[in-house]
């Protein structure tokens, strides 16, 4: 691994978040158990769901954003850059879908790099030239590489079960246990929510950074995924509110908005702000030179 | 490692490997008695990086082609597809200095530390294309018709004649087309 394509700060950053995540959800799981609360129960429910929606991430994605499955004859071109860059990354090919929307935009989704997902919307293909689009496919398919979906997906486990008990500890309680106890719980669970939550939008920013890093390394060309930024920003500012909305209303659909889908513009405080992202491409491409 | 270097979220491409090229300049033999004639051209596709660096690469290559043309009389072109990928298109009636070529401008690839960046070598073998790449180390065949179709039976036959002469692409869906090829 050559100078330029190494990060320890960002790989040791990633690591001590998710270590912060075990640490904390080992104390919740603690607490829940002190609390005597049904804690197989709560854990195989939970457990049960986020397999689910992690085994089905593809088609839940498919389903909720309207992405079609396009063949090699319908559109050559994204079939021929997303090969090429498979090929350069030692991926199978994943499936290529297609997203009727004016909002420049990109996902990766899937369990496995074998069942991986990656789509881009129309607007994307018609606003971006071939250079740009390569490098937002290249930082998609990072994504599938790095196994993100699987990593948000365990790193929001517990998150997922404080959520729940926060909303539905109440009807928990009442006859059987002490009121004060259940207090505690759900006192526990909100804490445990909203720090996991904090948590795990780090950690999806700082997947964010790796995944554009690994859009350059592949490419060999940051440059494009700059401009591809750019040019996403730039039209972000243009669009029409209800694609917004229908946006928004597609990340409601997920507990965490990151779990299933990881979209490549900072939509939401999942993604680092544009200007951190293109700063830390420029030292990417001022590394490569002096390599 | 693979699986700790994805948790890391750390980009790793694949070193790539040449010396199984040189299993082709005997093996052409076996491929043209079972009626794979070789074609004279071979192309070299790599992706340029966006580095002062890879321009030296360049000058140094047209400037070894231009040696070695005049020892084998290889003759080259230089392409860029519309992909923005690099093309060496190389052609000689002797098809083992053809294969010599494709190593030598490999390996000078290689030196110049752009290793990760080449893609594959092709060479023709009739109406088919036989596709070496770097990152696996192997061959595959790769037949293209009409409309981004393939002709997987002629592939196949290809693929049966290779059996023992050359290392072959084991996983099918690594049998990567590549539509476009400039030769």
């Amino acid at each position: 691994m050559k100078r330029w394509q190494r990060d320890s700060g960002l790989s040791a950053r990633m690591f001590l978040t998710m270590f912060m995540l075990f640490v904390l959800y080992i104390v919740f799981i603690g607490v829940l158990d002190y609390l005597g609360l049904p804690l197989g129960t709560i854990l195989l429910v939970a457990g049960v769901m986020l397999f689910a929606q992690y085994y089905y991430s593809d088609k839940m994605v498919l389903y909720s954003t309207g992405a079609r499955v396009v063949t090699e004859s319908e559109e050559p071109g994204l079939h021929e850059i997303v090969s090429r860059l498979c090929i350069e990354a030692d991926l199978p090919k994943p499936r290529i879908a297609v997203v009727n929307s004016s909002v420049p935009n990109a996902f990766a989704t899937g369990r496995s790099p074998k069942k991986a997902l990656v789509a881009v919307t129309t607007a994307l293909t018609q606003r971006l030239d071939r250079n740009e689009v390569a490098a937002v496919l290249a930082h998609e398919l990072t994504h599938v590489k790095n196994r993100d979906v699987m990593v948000l997906t365990i790193a929001s486990f517990f998150s997922t079960i404080a959520f729940f008990l926060v909303r539905y500890l109440i009807f928990f309680g009442g006859s059987r246990r002490g009121g004060g106890q259940i207090m505690i719980a759900w006192v526990a669970s909100i804490a445990v929510w909203i720090v996991s939550s904090l948590l795990i939008r780090a950690l999806s920013r700082y997947r964010e950074f790796a995944a554009d890093r690994g859009a350059a390394i592949i490419t060999g060309h940051p440059s494009h995924l700059v401009s591809a930024l750019m040019k996403i920003s730039g039209s972000m500012d243009r669009v029409p509110t209800e694609d917004l909305r229908k946006a928004e209303g597609m990340n409601a659909f997920y507990i965490i908005p990151v779990i299933s889908k990881s979209s490549i513009m900072a939509l939401f405080s999942t993604h680092p702000p544009l200007k951190k992202r293109v700063a830390a491409l420029e030292k990417i491409s001022r590394e490569m030179e002096l390599a | 490692m693979k699986l700790f270097d994805a948790l890391l979220g750390r980009t790793k491409l694949k070193k790539p490997k040449i010396e199984a090229l040189f299993a082709l300049s005997t093996a052409y033999i076996s491929l043209e008695a079972l009626g794979f004639k070789p074609g004279g051209v071979s192309g070299i596709c790599f992706k340029p990086v966006e580095s002062s660096r890879f321009s030296e690469l360049e000058s140094n290559l047209r400037e070894l082609l231009q040696l070695s043309a005049s020892e084998t009389g290889t003759t080259c072109q230089f392409k860029t597809d519309e992909y923005n990928y690099n093309w060496i298109i190389l052609s000689d009636e002797d098809f083992e200095d053809l294969v010599t070529t494709t190593h030598l401008i490999s390996e000078t690839v290689i030196e110049h530390d752009f290793e990760e960046r080449l893609l594959c070598s092709i060479f023709t073998f009739g109406d088919v294309y036989l596709i070496y790449s770097y990152k696996e180390g192997s061959f595959y065949p790769f037949a293209p018709l009409a409309d981004r179709k393939r002709d997987g039976n002629l592939e196949f036959r290809l693929r049966s004649a290779m059996e023992g002469e050359l290392p072959i692409e084991k996983e099918l869906e690594k049998w990567h087309p590549l539509w476009g090829i400039p030769f």
